[in-house]
């Protein structure tokens, strides 16, 4: 009896240490600062097994039983923690507190299983030799979890797999304690069949994992996946990487939030600054708030009109708690109203006029895009400026993409706007470049906003100044019926392309 | 369908693949600033995509399609062949002043003209339950979509009505040195064009993909060839190919050309090149419904050189011509009697006057006009039942011959990704399809609808009508769905309801001899009385004006709005109605 059960004290202590690694690992992945979270995790888990050791005390008969009933709670909870985290944060946001409830859970029941298994073979074994050879597996197990968490299970197998793999070694455990123990067990109704069930369930989440957790998808992306939401427009993405929180749309980076102040300091203030008084403000795209941010921060907008396409993206970015935090909740503020339709036929629709209209569109990389860079949608955006207003035109990069660049602004001249094209360097993105459309001159401003960390009036003057490398060059205007620019910004970026 | 002169447009980047993480449908989605960091792992995951609409529906058991074949009013025209004997005798009469017979471009048009010169004393019937002939069309939630003629292309100085009414409609924004300026709306949005060969879409329809340089070396003299024909005038000054085409020469190194067909035409040229042939055969399928050998060589080069440039622009709108149509019979809203089965049009014995007979199916009740004037807007054929008392000449009107099509709306729930307006497939039967949410300026994928379009090219088309009325909605449906899963495979699973209009006689066919041969002339000729040496004041062929795009020989909007506007203009000459003329003048 004794050896079986010191074999299964090293597989319960190898999985017990793989669910606190999973913890840490996926804690920091959602919430970054990994010394903090790991710090946490493994003071809340090694508590919560004090804790059941303590607990053990009250489980008093039937033992063998109780310990087999204990590795199927075991199994479910570790097994499926990892795919429950990831879950939990998609659908709650609140990530912490299931985080850490869901530790201290595990905690709990990985705590009972080294006293309740020293009370089952304490009449099989001496005092001396029980503990010493009980708790040197237990510590051999754990040797085993932390060298194959790092070096194989999370760069193979990925955490929801890890996790469902060794949730099966509970249930593996429990299974082969009923087959082995039956004779001493008493009536024990269906523990057999839940025991099988579990590890049957495991089974099916390794096997499933892919579809589940998308762990196929995760793969693709550098930095780990944290967050994923189809819309029915638009795949959303969300990594990190320590501090750097990256969004993706179908795959396309939208911003790291290491840089994204430059891009959109750089966007909103240049134009925004230099309106006389900005009281109605219109952002086309750029649900994800960030741009609002910079509006609101300046103070001077009474009134912001968002229109994003893709509800799915702004009620995200207005209600997830993590993930409005990059906008400071700006999708929340009152002088905010958020419209979930399509650009060019909102802007179509109405009639009213604009003091400052941010256009932060996605690139023209198709047809359907491309609609949004033509003549018939800067005379539309002509129509709803303001006398004395501005609108500025995210333009891609007029480094890597200089002719799709220079299109923008000659096709915003064509539609009879004055323009002024200007760029900044985003790291994450390169060199980027950005178009100012007026109906008069447009002056650069003497001052802008307090808190900025990228502008200053001193230095953006710079921005103004096309080094050869980026300078205008002879471009066709962008008609609905023509769309060259599709083409331009297709061989210029297929020209970068892996 | 539309085609693109020598298919010289660069390759549109919807061939390209971009990266995208799998199991999403691929590029037409809001996408934004390149992946640049994981650019290759991203690629990589999606290498296994397909090019066509994603992979996501396949092996997924497709929901069943709803559909059925509409608008057949097939049955009810038909009665027509036992002449007015099969009808009951009229219940009511009344009198009205013009009557239009037939709710097609040209009727539409006549009424179009008329209406605008302050006639309101006329009254236009129609077969069909709306009006709009060829260019009827459909709504769905999502969007409108043709059942038949679906662009014009950018009209030529000699379609000075097509220009006046698309100025009228704000199609055409201003005039700017002489110019045209078109709403950019209108102007079919890029990509206009592309052809599946080779297991793989190119834009443009000419089939480059693997061409030889003699092959090139013959495209460029066929091109040069049309551009010669382009250039050419005749002693009058007149172009050998113009839209209309009666503003064109009638010199006889131009109608000799009418005498051979194209096939013999490019023969005799030495044009070898298959890609070539089938280039030409498409377009002549996609204008006449004829094939290399069914058209006549004038007709094949009209249509190359007779809309002034190689590769004229083209206007559409999402229920195609059913947008100009919609907006011509608003013009009438309260003259238009649709179920209107007209079978007797007489000439009365004494006042110069016209009756019309016509069924209203309607109500079951039979109706007598009284009219002075009455424009037949009907195709030629219709005429030998219909007109009586002699007063068409019927003795050519068996070279009066119809091409028969078939027309499937297929509504999906989402249009393919990459799709351009027009989208061809290099050796099927069919010419494709058109996405009539092409023109939407929204940038979301969307339900929409496409509309696939199968000419019947046999050289029998009573032959190709009556198999067609044979064939039950499963076999077009099996048909449509055939040919559309060679470039979308998951196509079953994408439709919801496929739907199918059959044209018993879609198009008038210029046949080798037809359009320059004396049926046509002749029936041309005394359609609205001038050329019969009418006075201003009266018919030469009495009461009863013709106007029809098979009086051209050629199935254009331009026609038919050209001759319903000429009737129209006859009519306001016989009444003395001051007017200035939408026509240019004849030289």
């Amino acid at each position: 009896m004794a050896f079986p059960l010191l074999l299964s004290t090293f597989v319960i202590a190898t999985c017990g240490l793989v669910y606190e690694l999973l913890a840490g690992t996926v804690a920091s992945y959602l919430l970054g600062d990994s010394v903090t979270q790991f710090s946490t995790v493994i003071g809340v888990y090694l508590s919560a097994m004090g804790l059941g050791s303590f607990l053990s005390r009250y489980l008093s008969a039937r033992l063998i039983p109780r310990f087999i009933q204990l590795q199927i709670l075991v199994a479910l909870a570790g097994g499926c923690s990892a795919l429950g985290l990831f879950v939990a944060f998609t659908y709650l946001g609140a990530v912490q507190f299931v985080l850490y409830a869901w530790v201290a859970g595990i905690g709990v029941l990985v705590g009972m299983e080294i006293p309740l298994l020293l009370r089952i073979l304490k009449d099989q074994l001496q005092f001396a030799d029980l503990v010493s050879k009980v708790l040197s597996l237990d510590y051999a197990g754990a040797l085993a979890a932390s060298l194959l968490f790092p070096l194989w299970l999370v760069p193979k197998l990925g955490l929801v797999r890890t996790s469902f793999l060794f949730g099966m070694g509970n249930a593996a455990v429990a299974l082969w304690c009923y087959r082995r123990f039956r004779a001493h067990l008493g009536p024990t109704p269906y523990l057999q069949a839940q025991a099988a069930g579990a590890l049957a369930l495991l089974a099916a989440g390794f096997a499933g994992a892919d579809t589940l957790a998308d762990t196929a998808e995760r793969k693709l992306y550098t930095d780990e996946v944290v967050f994923v939401r189809s819309t029915p427009y638009q795949r959303i993405v969300l990594t990190r990487a320590k501090n750097d929180l990256r969004l993706f749309l179908n795959g396309h980076l939208q911003f790291s939030s290491f840089d994204e102040y430059r891009y959109h300091e750089a966007l909103v203030h240049p134009g925004l600054s230099a309106v006389a008084n900005p009281e109605r403000v219109l952002v086309l795209g750029g649900g994800d708030g960030l741009a609002v941010r910079e509006l609101l921060r300046d103070g001077r907008p009474r009134e912001i009109v968002l229109v994003d396409l893709d509800a799915g993206m702004t009620d995200l970015f207005r209600d997830h708690p993590l993930i409005s935090a990059l906008n400071g909740g700006a999708l929340r503020d009152p002088r905010v109203r958020v419209v979930n339709q399509d650009a060019f036929v909102w802007l179509g629709r109405g009639a009213d006029r604009f003091d400052f209209v941010v256009v932060d569109f996605p690139d023209p990389s198709n047809f359907s895009l491309g609609k949004l860079y033509t003549t018939t949608f800067y005379e539309l955006l002509k129509r709803r400026l303001a006398p004395g207003g501005a609108a500025v035109i995210q333009a891609t990069s007029p480094l890597f993409a200089r002719r799709s660049f220079w299109c923008v602004a000659e096709t915003l001249r064509a539609a009879g706007l004055r323009t002024t094209p200007y760029h900044a360097y985003v790291p994450s993105f390169g060199e980027w470049g950005f178009v100012l459309a007026t109906l008069g001159a447009y002056a650069p401003p003497a001052r802008y906003p307090a808190g900025l960390r990228f502008l200053t009036a001193a230095t953006a003057a710079t921005l103004f100044e096309f080094p050869a490398d980026m300078s205008a060059l002879p471009v066709e205007v962008i008609r609905l019926n023509n769309q060259g620019l599709v083409q331009y910004y297709d061989d210029e970026w297929r020209r970068l392309a892996p | 369908m539309t085609t693109n002169g020598d298919g010289s447009r660069p390759e549109g980047p919807d061939d390209v693949k971009r990266p995208q993480p799998p199991g999403e449908a691929p590029p037409r989605l809001l996408t934004r600033r390149r992946f640049l960091g994981a650019g290759a792992a991203v690629a990589a995951g999606w290498a296994g995509g397909w090019g066509g609409w994603g992979g996501r529906w396949l092996g997924a058991a497709a929901p069943p399609i709803a559909g059925t074949i509409v608008g057949a009013s097939a049955a009810l025209g038909h009665r027509l062949r036992g002449g007015a004997g099969a009808f009951p005798p009229p219940g009511e009469t009344r009198d009205v002043g013009t009557v239009i017979v037939g709710g097609g471009i040209a009727g539409l048009a006549a009424g179009w003209k008329l209406a605008k010169c302050g006639v309101r004393d006329l009254e236009l019937l129609e077969l069909e339950p709306e009006t709009g002939g060829n260019a009827r069309w459909g709504e769905a939630g999502a969007t409108a979509y043709p059942w038949g003629a679906h662009y014009v292309p950018l009209p030529t100085a000699h379609s000075t009505a097509v220009r006046e009414l698309f100025a009228e409609l704000g199609v055409i924004r201003e005039y700017r040195e002489g110019a045209p300026v078109y709403d950019e709306r209108y102007l079919c949005h890029a990509p206009e064009a592309r052809l599946f060969q080779h297991g793989r879409w190119n834009s443009g329809i000419f089939p480059k993909s693997g061409m030889t340089p003699e092959e090139a070396a013959e495209v460029e003299r066929f091109r040069r060839a049309t551009a010669a024909w382009r250039a050419w005038r005749d002693a009058r000054g007149r172009p050998a190919f113009a839209l209309p085409m009666e503003y064109g020469s009638d010199d006889a190194e131009v109608t000799a050309l009418d005498r051979i067909s194209i096939g013999d035409w490019l023969e005799r040229a030495g044009y070898r090149s298959a890609r070539l042939r089938w280039y030409v055969e498409y377009c002549c399928r996609d204008d006449y419904g004829c094939t290399l050998d069914t058209t006549s060589a004038w007709a094949a080069l009209h249509y190359f050189c007779g809309r002034g440039l190689e590769d004229p622009e083209v206007l559409t709108w999402p229920e195609g011509n059913g947008w100009l149509a919609r907006r011509m019979a608003a013009r009438l809203a309260g003259r238009i009697t649709t179920g209107a089965v007209v079978f007797r049009v007489a000439p009365t014995e004494a006042g110069g006057g016209a009756t019309v007979d016509y069924l209203d199916a309607r109500r079951g009740a039979t109706v007598r006009l009284r009219a002075r004037h009455v424009i037949y807007a009907l195709p030629r054929f219709t005429a030998r039942h219909v007109v009586a008392g002699g007063a068409a000449d019927d003795s050519g009107i068996g070279d009066f011959t119809y091409a028969p099509w078939a027309v499937a709306n297929l509504h999906v729930d989402r249009a393919p990704a990459g799709a351009a307006w027009d989208n061809v497939i290099h050796g099927s039967d069919s010419l494709g399809y058109i996405v009539a949410t092409h023109q939407a300026l929204t940038a979301a994928p969307g339900p929409s609808v496409l509309t696939w379009y199968r000419p019947f090219t046999g050289a029998d088309p009573a032959a190709e009508r009556r198999g067609m009325l044979e064939r039950r909605w499963e076999d077009w449906r099996d048909a449509a769905l055939g040919d559309l899963r060679r470039p979308h495979r998951d196509i079953d699973a994408r439709v919801r309801r496929l739907d199918v209009m059959l044209w018993g006689h879609a198009m008038i066919r210029p046949v080798p001899g037809f359009v320059w041969g004396a049926a046509r002339r002749a029936a041309a000729a005394t359609a609205c009385g001038e050329e019969a040496g009418a006075s201003a004041g009266g018919g030469g062929c009495g009461p009863i004006l013709f106007a029809h795009s098979d009086l051209s020989g050629l199935s254009l909007f331009e026609e038919a709005q050209y001759r319903g506007v000429r009737a129209a203009e006859a009519v306001l000459r016989r009444d003395g109605v001051p007017f200035v003329s939408s026509l240019a003048p004849r030289g």
